[in-house]
């Protein structure tokens, strides 16, 4: 009997090492276990066997039954790996294909750049203000120090549209609007489009600017100096280093051209800051009295300072751009690189 | 301003390099530009002395022996000036030139030339190229050209602030530099000796206009022979970007550039009357100039005239018909104050931007034409042989009043954030010349009249600032205020809109506010108001910027064309930028200036993948993006079919909020389409953000999710085709009450299985309440909704 038990065990396992796939493991598991099976014969004829025998054999045939369950259930698992692994063979793609993207659109560098001059200054306490583009030349130039027929007029060849209205050549007529509006402390930048009748490589007769003006109580050159430091740091990153030349503006007094350490070369001299080690990129000074007296304010109680900036300049300096007018041409191949 | 370096030197004693200088004069407020060698390297090229000139035997070319000091050599020249006795520059053997010649020795049809007889303009010196150079008689044989000419100078090109025309001279730059030096400058050389005749025996000066020429001094010299001017002030002109003329002309120009105060020589006995009227034009007077170029006249302009005619205008030019000639004898020399206004604006009307011109308007000093006058004379006697009449004639309005500006020494460290002591602000200002009464609170401080530009306070602050140094000032942050920083709604409102534009796939454009006039009328606006009334330019730099916009579609469609010429086929883009928009032209005051927002889609929809078949933009994706930007909004938009010429009359859409249309959107009118080049259809809005502003989005308010299932359900009708799915769907929602919560269109069919004129669309429905809807309550309701539409629009059932 036990010879016969022997017997089953090996050709079920023997069997069962053959099958290749599921359904012959089916087959060979019902050969051996099914209602019709060996094993289920073999219980059926223990009715034959002896009182003492039957438990010794209906303990083997049990231990034999549960070795075949485990014997089938690891082949199952090892057939069914091999099948998964024969599918997922044959469904391979070719992942060097491109990916399907959402393409979302992109930002002018203009405005790439005004954002993050936005957000520094809106940090440091600024609200940001605008005015009108077409302006009257009072708010140009008389309310900033600027007389008709100042030779200051020429730093600035303007676009005029009639004997009293211009397009703004500088942004700071927001701040004369401002000032008029409100008494002091005043703390605002004014970005916006700037305009001067000058075109080539580095100039476009339209560009734009950010102008900054701080009016409060005890304000100094000292802060000025701290607060274009702070600016270059965060806009150009910490250990840019900045430098103030005296300059002239009829609008501020004393005036001051401010130097960022060149952005590309990091100081040492290259083709984008002819060799200085230095960018002029801002224009500043302490408010002329002149013209705060102008807008009502009392300059023996208050100080200011102003500064402005290109955006464009930036932005160029920023992304390397080595041309304004790529900025107003609006070719897409240029304009989906930012 | 031109600065030589050697020059300057006759002032100051400078112990830095030019660059050096350069440097402390840029961070003082002086910018150089640039430090230059004034010529070109010329090594190798000396003052040769002809001694011999024989024609070439077998070309019409000479054959010259040239000394150029201990030898002779041979050269074969064929410029047409040379000549016994003349000192010419000489390139010898190794030389190279500026133009990159290389000079060796060389057989020339059979005469060997050891070395080239040089014209101005091969060595890189001036334009002339129609024969030698020819040197001064004080230049010696053999010398080096460089040291003869003084070319081993440097130059500096310092350029000079509006407000300082006292620096454009070389006194007024050189008491910069003594004020960096802590030192005073030389002043040069002035003792003159006078005729006993007066001057006033020999002219008259009759100013007429004195608030136009403040002041007017002249003085008469007699006995003048023009030749040549000295060598070492040719060298200095040379230096200063002059040319060397003769004698009087150089010294009137070394005098301007030493002093800043411009000088004018007549030819005295070409002066009708030997006298000098200083009076306003005649309307439409003509007058020749020096460059003999003849001018209209106006009558604002201040002319020097003499008994009959104008013999100048004033501080611009001098005339053709009194200028200085080799047979001059007496010259009557001018130093005047002209209002700068006046001229100015004569200099800009006629065009003429001369050295006297640009200082004058920028205001000269009126106490500088007396010393300038004299240093000229002085100059005049010893080196153009000149007999000085006795005194000057010196007409002036007004007198000259001394001009004192108050300093608080307090004042000065609390604007500049500094500890800068009393001693120290009285040394930078008398090192300037400002006279410091420091015994007086406030301190008192005299003003030199070559200082116009210090009129307050905070003037004298600046020049104690840029002298102490810019960089010693501390860097502090602003005390005071918490300020909150930020901007305004609008403000975020159009980041916002420039976000889910760029998150929509778009690209930022920008274009010129100024166009060209003709782009309204491409898009077929010319004769369309408010799109025709455009702002021009009084001077516009080019036809394409010369009116100021009123719509962005025709500078969208030019960036289009732009893209479509440079091989892109698949454009989209939108800007954000103000259009300006006057009542009533001419322009009589400021325009609104309205806030708009452009689109242009071309092309493909999408970039394109290997996986999907290409899809075009049509007029749904403009739609699209344009409820995309209403979406910011809050209002009642009513989409209806617009009327807008720029876009194909059965393709387009426009949207309203009451009366006011704030928004066109569609395909492009074919002849737009036509007019701009552009190959195939292509789909635009033009959206008025400025109106939309009046409608800020609503906060949006919590509902309360649905606790019960909903039931959905599609039906398909049959609708003529002319009938709006919009109309249908906004009866089907009116019929669909409280529980229809969502409808949607899902598809629109026409062809096969629908009858000609008929289109099939499919709708799908989601309904809702709160307890759970049973399929009549649903039946019920379609029912409600199908009746509604049958009635309507004639609907069926498909």
């Amino acid at each position: 009997m036990e010879e016969k038990i022997q017997s089953i065990r090996n050709r079920a396992v023997s069997a069962c090492r053959n099958v290749t796939n599921i359904q012959e493991l089916q087959e060979v598991r019902v050969e051996f276990l099914g209602k019709k099976g060996e094993l289920t014969a073999l219980l059926r004829g223990m009715g034959q066997l002896s009182a003492k025998e039957r438990p010794k054999v209906g303990q083997l045939v049990n231990e034999l039954r549960n070795e075949l369950e485990e014997v089938f259930r690891l082949r199952e698992g090892v057939i069914s790996q091999s099948a998964q692994a024969v599918k997922l063979a044959a469904e391979t793609i070719d992942i060097s294909l491109p990916g399907r993207k959402s393409a979302p659109g992109t930002y002018h560098p203009l405005t790439l750049a005004l954002q993050e001059i936005k957000s520094v200054f809106i940090s440091m306490g600024y609200q940001v203000v605008e005015g009108p583009e077409i302006e009257t030349d009072y708010y140009n130039f008389e309310a900033l120090n600027v007389p008709p027929d100042h030779p200051a007029r020429d730093m600035q060849d303007t676009f005029y549209l009639s004997e009293q209205l211009l397009l703004r050549s500088q942004t700071s007529p927001v701040q004369i609007r401002t000032m008029e509006q409100q008494p002091a402390p005043v703390r605002i930048i004014a970005p916006g489009r700037v305009y001067r009748s000058d075109a080539d490589v580095t100039h476009s007769p339209m560009f734009h600017q950010v102008e900054g003006l701080l009016v409060d109580r005890g304000i100094t050159f000292a802060d000025l100096k701290g607060t274009l430091q702070l600016f270059a740091e965060k806009m150009f990153g910490e250990g840019t280093q900045t430098r103030f030349r005296p300059s002239y503006f009829p609008f501020t007094e004393p005036s001051a051209e401010v130097d960022v350490s060149c952005i590309i070369c990091r100081g040492s001299g290259c083709r984008v800051c002819s060799q200085t080690g230095w960018l002029e990129i801002l224009g500043s000074g302490m408010v002329d009295p002149r013209v705060l007296t102008k807008v009502g304010y009392d300059p023996d109680q208050v100080s200011g300072f102003a500064f402005g900036m290109g955006i464009d300049r930036i932005a160029m300096l920023k992304y390397g751009i080595s041309d304004i007018r790529l900025l107003f041409e609006n070719d897409l191949r240029f304009l989906q690189q930012f | 301003m031109k600065v030589s370096y050697r020059w300057l030197q006759d002032y100051i004693d400078i112990p830095w390099s030019a660059q050096e200088l350069a440097n402390r004069l840029t961070m003082a407020g002086l910018e150089v530009e640039s430090v230059e060698r004034i010529a070109p390297d010329l090594s190798q090229v000396y003052v040769g002395e002809v001694l011999e000139v024989t024609p070439h035997p077998n070309a019409a070319l000479n054959v010259c022996q040239i000394c150029i000091g201990d030898k002779t050599l041979t050269i074969v020249c064929g410029a047409p000036n040379v000549r016994v006795g003349i000192k010419v520059p000489v390139a010898v053997e190794g030389a190279t030139l500026p133009n990159n010649m290389q000079i060796g020795v060389a057989n020339l049809r059979g005469v060997t030339s050891y070395g080239m007889a040089c014209s101005e303009a091969e060595l890189g010196l001036g334009d002339d190229d129609g024969g030698l150079m020819e040197l001064s008689d004080e230049t010696k044989a053999g010398q080096t050209l460089s040291a003869a000419l003084g070319l081993d100078d440097l130059v500096l090109d310092v350029s000079i602030y509006a407000n300082r025309p006292d620096c454009m001279s070389m006194l007024g730059i050189a008491r910069e530099v003594a004020a960096l030096l802590g030192q005073t400058i030389r002043y040069p050389e002035l003792t003159l000796t006078e005729l006993t005749k007066p001057t006033n025996e020999l002219t008259s000066i009759t100013v007429e206009d004195g608030t136009k020429c403040p002041r007017y001094s002249a003085r008469v010299i007699e006995n003048i022979h023009i030749t040549a001017s000295p060598l070492w002030m040719q060298q200095k002109l040379r230096a200063a970007g002059m040319r060397p003329i003769n004698n009087v002309v150089d010294i009137t120009n070394f005098v301007m550039l030493e002093t800043g105060q411009p000088l004018h020589a007549f030819d005295y006995g070409k002066l009708a009357e030997n006298r000098i009227v200083v009076r306003l034009a005649r309307e439409n007077e003509q007058f020749v100039t020096l460059d003999g170029v003849k001018r209209n006249l106006v009558s604002e302009m201040l002319m020097i005239c003499d008994a009959n005619q104008p013999v100048c205008i004033a501080g611009v030019m001098g005339g053709e018909n009194s200028e200085v000639s080799n047979e001059t004898q007496t010259i009557l020399l001018e130093a005047a104050s002209f209002a700068a206004i006046n001229v100015r604006r004569t200099s800009r009307k006629l065009g003429i931007f001369s050295e006297a011109a640009t200082r004058f308007e920028k205001g000269m000093d009126p106490e500088g034409t007396v010393y300038a006058l004299n240093r000229a004379a002085w100059l005049l006697a010893k080196y153009a042989g000149g007999d000085i009449a006795a005194g000057v004639i010196d007409i002036r309005n007004g007198q000259a009043g001394t001009k004192r500006v108050q300093l608080r020494p307090t004042k000065v460290n609390q604007l500049l954030g500094t500890t800068i002591g009393e001693q120290e602000m009285k040394d930078i200002l008398n090192s300037l010349e400002l006279v410091v009464d420091n015994q007086v609170s406030p301190w008192q401080i005299t003003i030199p009249s070559f200082r116009q530009d210090i009129e307050l306070e905070c003037d004298l602050i600046e020049e104690i600032a840029r002298h102490w140094g810019f960089a010693k000032v501390p860097v502090t942050l602003p005390s005071g205020a918490n300020a909150q920083g930020g901007q305004s709604r609008m403000q975020s409102l159009m980041d916002e809109l420039r976000r889910s534009l760029v998150g929509g796939g778009l690209s930022e454009a920008i274009n010129y506010t100024f166009v060209n006039p003709k782009g309204v009328t491409q898009i077929g606006l010319g004769d369309q108001e408010p799109y025709n009334l455009m702002i021009p330019l009084q001077n516009p730099l080019t036809e394409d910027h010369a009116v100021m916009r009123t719509t962005l579609l025709p500078s969208l469609l030019d960036s289009a064309q732009r893209n479509l010429s440079r091989q892109q086929d698949r454009i989209n883009f939108f800007e954000v930028g103000s259009v300006y928009l006057p009542e009533s032209l001419p322009l009589k005051e400021q325009p609104q200036e309205e806030l708009c927002l452009g689109l242009l889609l071309f092309g493909a929809r999408k970039q394109r993948h290997f996986s999907t078949q290409v899809e075009y933009y049509d007029f749904y994706d403009i739609k699209g993006y344009v409820e995309t930007v209403l979406a910011h909004f809050s209002a009642d938009f009513v989409h209806e079919t617009g009327e807008f010429l720029p876009l194909h009359p059965g393709r387009q859409g426009q949207v309203r909020v009451g009366e006011q249309v704030v928004a066109h959107y569609g395909e492009l009118h074919p002849d737009v389409q036509k007019a701009y080049k552009i190959p195939d259809r292509t789909y635009v809005a033009e959206i008025d953000l400025h109106a939309l502003l009046a409608y800020p989005k609503k906060l949006p308010l919590f509902q309360q999710l649905p606790r019960f299932p909903a039931v959905e359900r599609d039906i398909a009708l049959i609708l003529d085709q002319t009938v709006p799915v919009a109309d249908v769907v906004d009866t089907l929602r009116d019929k669909g009450g409280v529980l229809l919560m969502k409808i949607g269109v899902f598809d629109v069919y026409a062809g096969k299985q629908v009858p000609e004129g008929k289109k099939s669309v499919a709708f799908s429905f989601v309904f809702q309440a709160n307890q759970t809807l049973t399929d009549e309550e649903v039946a019920q309701q379609l029912e409600l909704m199908y009746k509604g539409v049958q009635e309507k629009f004639n609907a069926d059932i498909r």
